[in-house]
């Protein structure tokens, strides 16, 4: 029968990979955790270099989480009976004696702070390389004006990456907000980058309806051009370059594009367990950069939309999770692209599960 | 990954006006479908089915041809595949 597959319970995991495990902002002095992977880890910044560093949030003595624990200094004790680690999870005091067990130490993981992200490497670290982390540089840069949040999900990743890949769903769970008629009725061209393991969905609309999200933002009045390119680095990172103006209003000749509004809409899709995912969000704008209202119009607009999602994706594992194995469901053209994601992730699941050959030590 | 664009790149263009999609396999192999699963199913089986140049069996063209023709300037042997 045509478009149907058979899927599994859970999307796999892609290990040896850069996921965005928070905004630079929201690390600082105090232990943060957050669950990657499946993986408890602890993240807070050093006193002495402001350095994000990621500790494995179970101490090795008995297993507390180290966030339930205090810093001092760059060091970690742990709130339970006080051994204190390292930026390296090296534990460097316990109590009552002078020999530290040479076996006690936490995994550290590989950081990289980047666009006002923080990105941690989950897998073997003899692999990270930080060079290898996707950019979205307007989340850093003074000339684009950007708000942005994070709403945990109770689902599996797949389905937000489904959700962000096919985005005619605009127009009926967010009719009236982002989404018009012509979202859905707009065909869209697809492209896979094997090797890059980027996905790229375009809609163009030539003549459509602005919604009230760019309505308001832009002060456009009547009908747009309205370009919505993706571009998925898988597994985590996910860009949406929106262009909008004013009906039959294109670039120039030399690629300049002076008379549109461009909007980078970002989202980091970060696996936290098989049932629950971060979905971070951000929205830039290179128009109205100092307009406070613009931006708190545009933060709450957004964060009401992903809130949809986030219900509307809530509802939808409820229901997966009460289907036998392998049930059914059916494809049609607007799921070109969610296909080929999901494709690319199955890859970098298999691949993720080999490891760095391991050298011999002298 | 780091995004590094590779020539490695699959294309499925919607065909504005129509339910067919258009693929074409970065070895210029073509073919159409009204059916996502199907479509990605023969690209990715590359090179397996994949004829660019050379004989041309049923569905499967040579590079050059344009995917935004419209479909009524299609080369023959380009046709919508059975569902
Ligand atoms: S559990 Fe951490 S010191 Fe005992
Ligand atoms: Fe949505
Ligand atoms: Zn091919």
């Amino acid at each position: 029968m045509t478009g149907v597959t058979t899927l599994a319970r859970m999307t796999a995991f892609a290990k040896n990979q850069w996921y965005v495990a928070a905004y630079g902002r929201e690390i600082g002095r105090e232990l943060l955790g957050r669950t990657i992977l499946n993986e408890p880890i602890a993240f807070y910044r050093t006193e002495s270099d402001d350095k994000v560093i990621a500790l494995a949030d179970r101490c090795v003595h008995r297993r507390y989480p180290l966030t339930a624990g205090r810093l001092d200094g760059d060091t970690v004790v742990c709130g339970y009976h006080g051994f204190t680690y390292d930026t390296g999870g090296t534990c460097v005091f316990v109590p009552g004696q002078k020999r530290v067990p040479r076996t006690a130490r936490v995994r550290s993981y590989p950081v990289v702070e980047r666009d006002s992200l923080v990105w941690v490497w989950i897998g073997d670290p003899a692999l990270a390389d930080p060079g290898a982390v996707p950019r979205a540089p307007w989340l850093a840069d003074p000339r684009w004006t950007t708000v942005g949040g994070m709403e945990p999900i109770d689902a599996d990743y797949g389905l937000l990456v489904d959700n962000l890949l096919d985005l005619s769903h605009e127009t009926y769970l967010h009719g009236g907000y982002i989404g018009t008629p012509e979202v859905a009725e707009t065909p869209i061209t697809t492209e896979v980058d094997e090797g890059a393991g980027v996905v790229r969905v375009s809609r163009h609309m030539d003549d459509a309806e602005c919604p009230p999200f760019y309505a308001r933002s832009t002060g456009i009045e009547g009908r747009i051009t309205r370009w919505q390119d993706i571009e998925y680095h898988a597994p985590c990172l996910y860009l949406l370059h929106s262009r909008i103006a004013p009906v039959g209003v294109l670039p120039e000749p030399d690629g300049s594009d002076p008379n549109a509004f461009h909007v980078e809409i970002t989202y980091a899709i970060t696996p936290s367990t098989d049932r629950h995912v971060y979905d971070f969000w951000a929205v830039s704008r290179d128009f109205a950069q100092d307009d406070e209202e613009v931006s708190t119009f545009l933060h709450d607009l957004n964060r009401t939309v992903v809130l949809q999602d986030v219900a509307a994706l809530n509802v939808l594992q409820k229901a997966l999770d009460t289907e036998r194995e392998g049930y059914q469901e059916l494809s049609i053209n607007i799921d070109t692209g969610g296909l080929a994601a999901r494709r690319i992730l199955a890859r970098l699941a298999t691949e993720g599960e080999k490891t760095a050959p391991v050298v011999a030590s002298p | 990954m780091s995004g590094t664009p590779t020539a490695e790149v699959y294309r499925i263009d919607w065909l504005p006006g129509t339910d067919v999609l258009h693929g074409v396999c970065h070895c210029g192999a073509e073919r159409t479908a009204e059916d996502p699963v199907e479509l990605w199913q023969w690209m990715l089986a590359h090179p397996t089915g994949h004829h660019p140049g050379g004989h041309h069996p049923t569905g499967h063209l040579p590079a050059g041809h344009h995917p935004t023709d419209p479909p009524e300037h299609q080369p023959n042997g380009h046709r919508k595949e059975p569902r």
